[in-house]
């Protein structure tokens, strides 16, 4: 490469590409014409652009095009589903975090099996509750008598309904 | 190995999501005054034969859900705030849910719970204590325990036990089977 080149190279090709102005274009030519070198330049790479215009671009076989497309495939390293590779770990580590924001943003909604479920466990709880009852009254009866029993056990009662419409009362 | 090691982390980390809503509940309730401890006699029992743990949210769906049928069900469990509900067979070894019985019956009176039913039989135990805040009821404790079983049923929240019929009529749950009443 001569000096012409580094020095006249983008001006000569915006000269060819029509990207000069004119008044520097007729400052390149007046160049030019004192100069020898600058004129066989500009000559040279006018040529050679009109050489790459009448170039006609061969279309390449199929099979010579399966085969370029095929050769940066052959040269990528094959995949592997390594999960402890450093971007997989990543991954998982933000599966659960994502699951849990997802959750959390959630409403608190059981589902009707849910629903229907604790209704079961109530119904079992309030029976074992009631069988309990059952027992210590039977257990008062027996040993205080039965207008005792109901004297203690309704006393018992009473003071858990006053606490009931205490609290009604203070609703209210 | 490293895929052993990675089942073990994945499963781990679903173990801990599908747990974490029922901690959760279980540390919602630990916070409210009617909540007692009973422990876990797991390790002497194996699997409790009945374990029931239902918080505040549930107890409210289940109250609307009973509101247009049976609105007296729904006032009485908007009052609820947790039903826990564990019993194991003891046949083998009652000596320590006797224990157990006679800790959280401490534990009761030093957290200042009202004895409210005491039946003290040579083959069977009953009590019955509530908690109180003023005139108002936060908690109930059952315990029962004989030679068979030892039950532990605590209600959080305000219950009137003359209501226990109409709230069982109104869940309108068939249980048949489910419990042993004799």
């Amino acid at each position: 490469m001569n000096k012409y080149d580094e020095k006249w190279e983008e001006r000569i090709n915006a000269l060819l590409d029509g990207d000069l102005s004119n008044e520097d274009a007729e400052m390149l030519k007046a160049e030019a014409s004192d100069d020898r070198e600058l004129a066989r330049a500009i000559i040279e790479a006018y040529q050679l652009q009109k050489a790459m215009d009448t170039i006609h671009v061969e279309r390449a076989p199929d099979s010579l095009r399966k085969k370029l497309k095929a050769i940066p495939r052959q040269q990528r390293p094959a995949f592997s589903f390594n999960l402890l590779q450093p971007r997989w770990v990543t991954a998982l580590a933000v599966v659960p975090l994502v699951m849990i924001s997802v959750s959390l943003m959630q409403p608190d909604t059981p589902s009707a099996a849910e629903i229907a479920k604790a209704r079961q466990d109530l119904a079992l709880a309030f029976t074992y509750l009631d069988k309990a009852g059952q027992f210590t009254g039977r257990e008062i009866e027996s040993t205080i008598g039965t207008t005792m029993s109901q004297a203690i056990a309704g006393s018992v009662i009473k003071n858990i309904q006053s606490q009931n419409e205490t609290s009604k009362e203070k609703k209210v | 190995m490293k895929s052993t090691i990675l089942k073990t982390c994945v499963v781990g980390i679903l173990c801990m999501l599908i747990s974490a809503p029922v901690i959760a509940q279980e540390d919602e309730l630990k916070k409210l005054a009617g909540f007692i401890d009973f422990g876990d006699l797991s390790a002497t029992y194996g699997e409790p034969k009945i374990s029931i743990n239902i918080g505040g949210t549930l107890l409210q769906f289940v109250g609307v859900m009973s509101e247009n049928s049976n609105p007296e069900t729904s006032e009485i469990m908007s009052q609820l705030k947790g039903v826990r509900v564990f019993g194991y067979p003891i046949a083998d070894d009652p000596s320590v849910a006797k224990e157990k019985f006679s800790e959280v019956k401490s534990t009761l009176k030093s957290k200042g719970w009202e004895p409210v039913v005491q039946v003290n039989e040579a083959d069977e135990q009953v009590l019955i204590y509530m908690k109180m805040n003023g005139s108002n009821m936060e908690g109930m404790t059952v315990m029962t325990v004989d030679e068979e079983d030892v039950m532990f049923i605590n209600i959080i929240g305000k219950l009137d036990p003359k209501q226990l019929g109409k709230v069982m009529d109104g869940l309108d749950v068939d249980i048949d089977g489910a419990i042993d009443l004799d």
